[in-house]
């Protein structure tokens, strides 16, 4: 990769929260460069630090150590009141729970965030309308957050993310709250963002399906980034797992299930046929 | 605006409460100063309606309603020579009137009505004739049910009500106007006066005037206003502080109901917030929005608040006629300003929990 081009580039960052006995390290000497156009899924089981990592990913969490780099510019070096800017302009966020706005409606919420950018209201206004009708929700415009379904919700995220033309879009579980066939339209829509529009998506999630799109698949464990090994799928949860980390085991017809969680294998018992299809086991 | 605007709407009820937390302090608020207002305005009715400009009274005696006076014989020949051009004489006592039996305080005024310094609206009736008539308060009569005709006890003497008289009325003590030969009587004192009411010849002016009479002997002289000043002051000295803190309650109550909605409003929606943050918000602009929900609701609050205050006025009026509330514009600014102040307090508090919002919490949720 041509680490001039890069849109995003961290080096051997790390983060630590508290000090002393009680000093957590959340993130540990993480070094990654994303390139313009590209989609790069992060996983990794819970408390492995993908939170933090998009936190400082997004200028949202400055780094203990190591530098994060935005088309050449050191943003972890930025002083606080210079990323307020740079997080309206340079990123579009998208949310696991959608958050959108509740007292506005779906054109509000886009063109708000336009609007705290500069744009003058009619014109912001009008590009919101424009990217919604483009994503499909022409006829939602006016619609309030509670009207709209989970897939509409985080499409006019979506749209949000991309009113102020951002290099770089960063969600979190953008998938988790929708169903299969809206989760994968979702997953559809960001490819066509990074592809047909040349804008860096990092993607943190645990959701497998969104391994179709990516680039680059990373995993993060323990504040790291780790090879992936030979993974099996909770089919209770959905979640990425080693068969040798497996919390609980379950034979069912030949095959053996692994899960996160006793809590996992226990509903998986006591209702095998609902959720056989959704994990990958090993026969 | 808009988003400030919509958040406030989004939820009616709690945008009633604010409103309706701030109308009520506002209105309290006018009432108290209203009320305070027109007591002041009672009190020195009066001496505002006498004639003269200069008040002559024994020496030490500089109030008209909370002293009692007795000049010297011969000073109203002396105020004569000093120059005065008109001189009226009255004999002024704080009596106890047995109404229907119930215990009624009063300012009785005896006065020449052919000289003045008698009732100077007259809404039936009468002046007195005769050392047997009085004119009562209007508001006073209507209180007890008296009436024109109607034969009353005063110090053990017998009256009859001739005339009602207007804006003499108040909440504390009302004026009773009987001729003052019929004071000295009632009061056994014989060709006594308690103040003379004086206005200055055209050769001299009030200061002049003033400074002139100051060299009669045993005698208080005091410019009009300045006994209508010591009388509010004196008066005021019972009534205002309480009422005052009555106000300052009003405003602190009000203060907190809305700061209470504001802040619970606004920590319901920290999390919006918190995604505005993200996205790249300045702490300014959450600012100006929860200012804004504030002031939209004070605003409100305070222009019906002022409306509510000048319909209860004309009510509380109607139904206590001794209580007169004068809602002066001075008194409206105030209110306003009031309420003005509470929006500010009210968003202080949801400011600074803005300010202490960490953004990166947004992904945490």
């Amino acid at each position: 990769m041509n680490m001039a081009n890069a849109t995003l580039q961290i080096n051997h960052v790390t983060k630590r929260f508290g000090a002393g006995e009680t000093q957590v390290m959340a993130v540990r000497d993480v070094s990654l460069t994303v390139a313009p156009g590209e989609i790069v899924l992060i996983m990794g089981p819970s408390g492995s630090g993908k939170t933090t990592l998009l936190s400082m990913l997004g200028a949202l969490l400055k780094p203990s150590e190591g530098t994060i780099a935005l088309h050449g510019t050191t943003i972890s070096a930025l002083k606080e009141d210079r990323l307020p800017d740079i997080r309206l302009r340079q990123f579009g966020f998208i949310f696991q729970d959608f958050n959108l706005l509740s007292a506005l409606t779906a054109l509000e919420n886009v063109a708000l965030v336009a609007e705290l950018a500069g744009v003058k209201y009619g014109t912001a206004h009008n590009k919101a309308t424009e990217i919604l009708i483009e994503l499909g929700l022409g006829a939602r415009l006016h619609f309030l957050p509670e009207k709209l379904s989970g897939g509409e919700k985080q499409r006019v995220a979506i749209a949000r993310a991309l009113v102020n033309d951002p290099t770089l879009i960063l969600a979190d579980e953008p998938t988790a709250n929708l169903d299969s066939k809206i989760g994968h339209e979702i997953m559809r829509l960001l490819r066509a963002i990074a592809k047909e529009q040349g804008r860096s998506v990092i993607i943190v999630s645990h959701d497998q399906r969104i391994k179709d799109i990516a680039d680059r698949v990373l995993w993060l464990e323990d504040g790291q980034f780790k090879e992936m090994k030979t993974r099996a799928v909770d089919p209770v949860c959905g979640m990425s797992i080693e068969g040798e980390k497996a919390a609980a085991i379950f034979e069912y017809k030949g095959t053996t299930f692994y899960f996160c969680a006793k809590g996992c294998r226990d509903e998986f018992e006591r209702m095998p046929e609902k959720f056989q299809e959704g994990g990958t086991g090993m026969a | 605006m808009s988003l400030a605007w919509r958040n406030l709407f989004q939820d009616k009820t709690r945008l009633a409460l604010s409103i309706s937390g701030v109308a009520l302090a506002v209105m309290l608020t006018l009432l108290l100063n209203g009320l305070l207002t027109g007591m002041y305005v009672q009190i020195s009715s009066y001496l505002e309606n006498a004639p003269g400009s200069i008040v002559v009274a024994q020496e030490g005696v500089t109030n008209l309603l909370a002293a009692t006076s007795i000049l010297p014989g011969g000073a109203a020949a002396s105020v004569k020579s000093q120059g005065a051009a008109e001189i009226v004489p009255i004999l002024s006592q704080f009596i106890i009137l047995d109404l229907h039996e119930k215990k009624q305080p009063a300012y009785l005024i005896g006065y020449d009505p052919k000289i003045g310094g008698g009732p100077w609206n007259m809404a039936a009736g009468r002046e007195p004739r005769n050392d047997k008539e009085v004119v009562f308060d209007r508001t006073l009569a209507q209180r007890h049910g008296v009436e024109l005709n109607e034969t009353l006890e005063i110090l053990d003497r017998d009256f009859i009500v001739v005339g009602l008289s207007e804006g003499t009325s108040s909440w504390m003590t009302s004026f009773i106007f009987i001729r003052k030969s019929a004071a000295e009587n009632l009061l056994r004192a014989p060709n006594a006066t308690s103040f003379l009411l004086v206005s200055p010849s055209p050769r001299f002016d009030e200061t002049e005037m003033t400074t002139r009479l100051r060299e009669i002997a045993k005698v208080e002289v005091v410019p009009k206003r300045e006994v209508m000043e010591n009388d509010v002051r004196l008066f005021g000295k019972f009534f205002s502080a309480p009422l005052q803190l009555m106000v300052a309650i009003a405003f602190l109550v009000s203060a907190l109901v809305v700061g209470l909605v504001i802040y619970t409003a606004t920590m319901e929606r920290q999390c919006e917030y918190g995604v505005l943050k993200a996205i790249g918000a300045r702490n300014g602009v959450l600012y100006r929005v929860v200012a804004l929900q504030a002031f939209i609701a004070t605003g409100v609050g305070a222009v019906i608040g002022v409306a509510v205050a000048f319909g209860a006025a004309q009510l509380i009026m109607a139904v206590y006629p001794q209580f007169l509330v004068v809602l002066e514009p001075r008194a409206v600014m105030q209110a306003l300003v009031t309420g003005l102040g509470i929006a500010l307090l009210a968003a202080l508090f949801p400011a600074r929990m803005l300010a202490r919002l960490a953004p990166a919490e947004v992904f945490r949720k």
